[in-house]
């Protein structure tokens, strides 16, 4: 990546417009997980629900913190894994049971 | 127009039946069944929101339907990926600007 | 929700998961094969150039003519295909929640399930990346070759690997000017064939160098490049820039393993085949006995493996449900594997070969 200091201002979550900047000062503040970054900064918590910036995150927050990748991502992914409504589970509940 | 009309591999590009969808007002001519990124893109608009925090323009990114990057309003519902959603005659697509809103 | 069986959930229509439904209905199991997408195929049909790989492996045809000979036998064999459809979750190991045209829900209980969903491109950060007219290199394939949509006029490629060479040189068939390959590396990363067409074409290409910005007011007009120096740091004052209505990023891909570990498969990092990978054995068995998997998602390779790994899992598959004797399981995983560590030769293919091995030692290990 280019220089820390100089690139403060760039985004790193493209939905919810976190920038690099936020996310060392959540690093160094002590969150040290994708999950605390989410967290203490709201990035990953967009409508693509992290697909685009999490690996990035935990990249940045190992480089920082010398945490291997495994340490950083979460451990256990959440369902659904696609930026799908929600209401599109619940919506149909029980409108077919059988008779298919 | 940035259509490829003409292919060295793909060959010419096959006539389709024409839609007319309404993209912020305008009247614009899609391939039916083509996904909404790419009638917008043939008739040169690459913007399709600007964001909640800094109102920065976006346009499309993964293309695939992943990064929620070229989501708009279609027919009064915010939030639709682009990319992924077919056009379909008479369709109204707006810019989203922000979160967007329900109409 | 609606709730259906069916012996075997095939989940991503790409080369794997297509081989794999195929084999497993040969082998007399009931397939249903589902995609997100509104085609077939998965990377496959993008794919328009020839193939690399050995004569075996159709090296010399088209991927978008692979596709169409796999749909056929497809079709023949009574496959039940699903597309507009996503897989959302597994539950218990068996169940697949999907969503059908983005509003159904369906829960569909499988004896088992084969997981090929490919692998998402790697992004990149500099500032300037979030304007319209930065995209992945995929974006602009799909655009060009399935949307046949030109997303720019004068494309800069970031990746000098294979799908940077192989992207760069299809937008020049659709008419695009590539104005420059960036690579960060000192070396350039595609196979040689890919890598001259380009050359002959006329792109250059910048090694040891990478964008530094993208400028342009609503829309990319601008890149700013920069040289790196051998510690990987941007060397001031050797910045200068390159007129592009485009920046395609073609940075690498990373298995699509969401809906494997979310189901509780074990992983395993493999830096060499893009990171996490669900550890499975030479079956293509993850931890969970219910669970296959194939293709990129199980370490990204090429469509020419992941297609005998999906044919390998099809086949353990099917006859993890007695539908066909051991026997004949024998013959054919044997033919198969033999197939897979063929192609796995070579420069390139050795590290790969290693790369897999280690993940089918751990699965031995920790089982
Ligand atoms: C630009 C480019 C050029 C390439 N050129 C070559 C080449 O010349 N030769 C070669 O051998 N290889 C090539 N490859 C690599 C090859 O395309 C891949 O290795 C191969 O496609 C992997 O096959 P797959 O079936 O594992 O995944 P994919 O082809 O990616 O298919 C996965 C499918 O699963 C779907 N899916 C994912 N998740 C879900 C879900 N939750 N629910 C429903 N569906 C889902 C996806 O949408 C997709 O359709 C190239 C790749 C790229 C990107
Ligand atoms: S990019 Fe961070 S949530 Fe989408
Ligand atoms: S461009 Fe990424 S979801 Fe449409």
């Amino acid at each position: 990546m280019s220089d820390e200091n100089e690139n403060r201002d760039m985004l790193i979550c493209r939905c919810e417009e976190v920038t690099l900047g936020e996310i060392l000062d959540a690093i160094d503040e002590g969150f040290v997980t994708v999950k605390d970054v989410k967290r203490a900064t709201r990035a990953g918590m967009g409508l693509c629900q992290g697909r685009s910036c999490s690996r990035t995150i935990a990249r940045i927050i190992s480089e920082r913190t010398g945490k291997s990748l495994e340490e950083v991502l979460p451990k256990s992914y959440r369902y659904p894994v696609r930026p799908e409504k929600m209401g599109a589970a619940l919506s149909r509940e029980g409108e077919d049971e059988s008779n298919n | 127009m940035n259509r490829i009309t003409d292919h060295p591999i793909l060959g010419p590009l096959e006539e389709a039946e024409m839609v007319d969808i309404i993209v912020d007002g305008q009247v614009m001519q899609a391939r039916k069944g083509e996904m909404i990124a790419a009638a917008l893109m043939a008739n040169g608009k690459n913007t399709f929101r600007k964001t909640v925090k800094r109102e920065e323009p976006r346009g499309i990114y993964c293309g695939i339907g992943r990064c929620t990057d070229c989501v708009m309003t279609v027919n009064g519902i915010p939030n639709v990926r682009t990319c992924v959603t077919e056009v379909e005659e008479g369709m109204v697509i707006q810019t989203q600007i922000g979160s967007g809103e329900w109409q | 929700m609606k709730r259906l069986k069916r012996d075997i959930v095939v989940i991503g229509s790409g080369p794997a998961g297509l081989c794999a439904a195929i084999e497993a209905a040969r082998s007399g199991a009931a397939v249903l094969l589902v995609d997100e997408n509104a085609k077939i195929g998965g990377q496959l049909f993008k794919q328009i150039h020839k193939f690399f790989g050995s004569a075996d492996h159709r090296a010399g045809v088209r991927g978008i003519d692979i596709g169409e000979q796999l749909l056929r036998q497809a079709e023949e064999l009574a496959v039940e295909v699903w597309l507009n459809c996503e897989a959302c979750g597994i539950f218990d190991e068996k169940t697949v929640w999907m969503v059908r045209d983005k509003e159904h829900s369906v829960a569909v209980e499988a004896q088992r399930i084969i997981i090929a969903t490919g692998a998402v491109e790697n992004s990149i950060n500099f500032p300037g990346w979030t304007l319209p007219g930065v995209m992945g290199a995929g974006a602009a394939q799909t655009m060009i070759n399935i949307h046949r949509v030109l997303p720019g006029h004068r494309v800069l490629m970031v990746g000098s690997g294979n799908v940077g060479v192989i992207v760069s040189y299809q937008l020049l068939q659709a008419g695009a000017t590539v104005a420059a390959i960036v690579e960060a590396a000192p070396n350039l990363g595609g196979y040689g064939v890919h890598t001259a067409k380009v050359r002959r074409a006329g792109v250059p290409f910048y090694t040891s160098h990478t964008v530094k910005e993208a400028r342009g007011n609503g829309h990319v007009e601008r890149a700013v490049l920069v040289k790196l120096d051998s510690q990987w740091n941007q060397v001031p004052g050797s910045e200068f820039e390159v007129e592009v209505d485009t920046i395609c990023i073609a940075t690498g891909l990373t298995p699509a393993v969401e809906l494997a570990f979310g189901s509780g498969c074990r992983p395993f990092n493999s830096p060499p085949l893009g990171g996490l990978v669900p550890v499975h054995d030479r079956m293509m068995k993850s931890s969970i006995d219910s669970i296959y998997i194939a293709g990129d998602v199980s370490g990204v390779e090429e469509a020419s493996t992941a297609m005998e790994e999906g044919r390998i899992a099809g086949l353990s598959a099917a006859h993890s449900l007695g539908t066909i004797t051991d026997q004949m399981f024998a013959e054919r995983l044997e033919q198969l594997q033999h197939n897979v560590d063929a192609l796995r030769s070579g420069m390139f293919g050795q590290k790969r070969r290693e790369a897999k091995d280690a993940i089918v030692r751990s699965y031995g290990v920790e089982r």
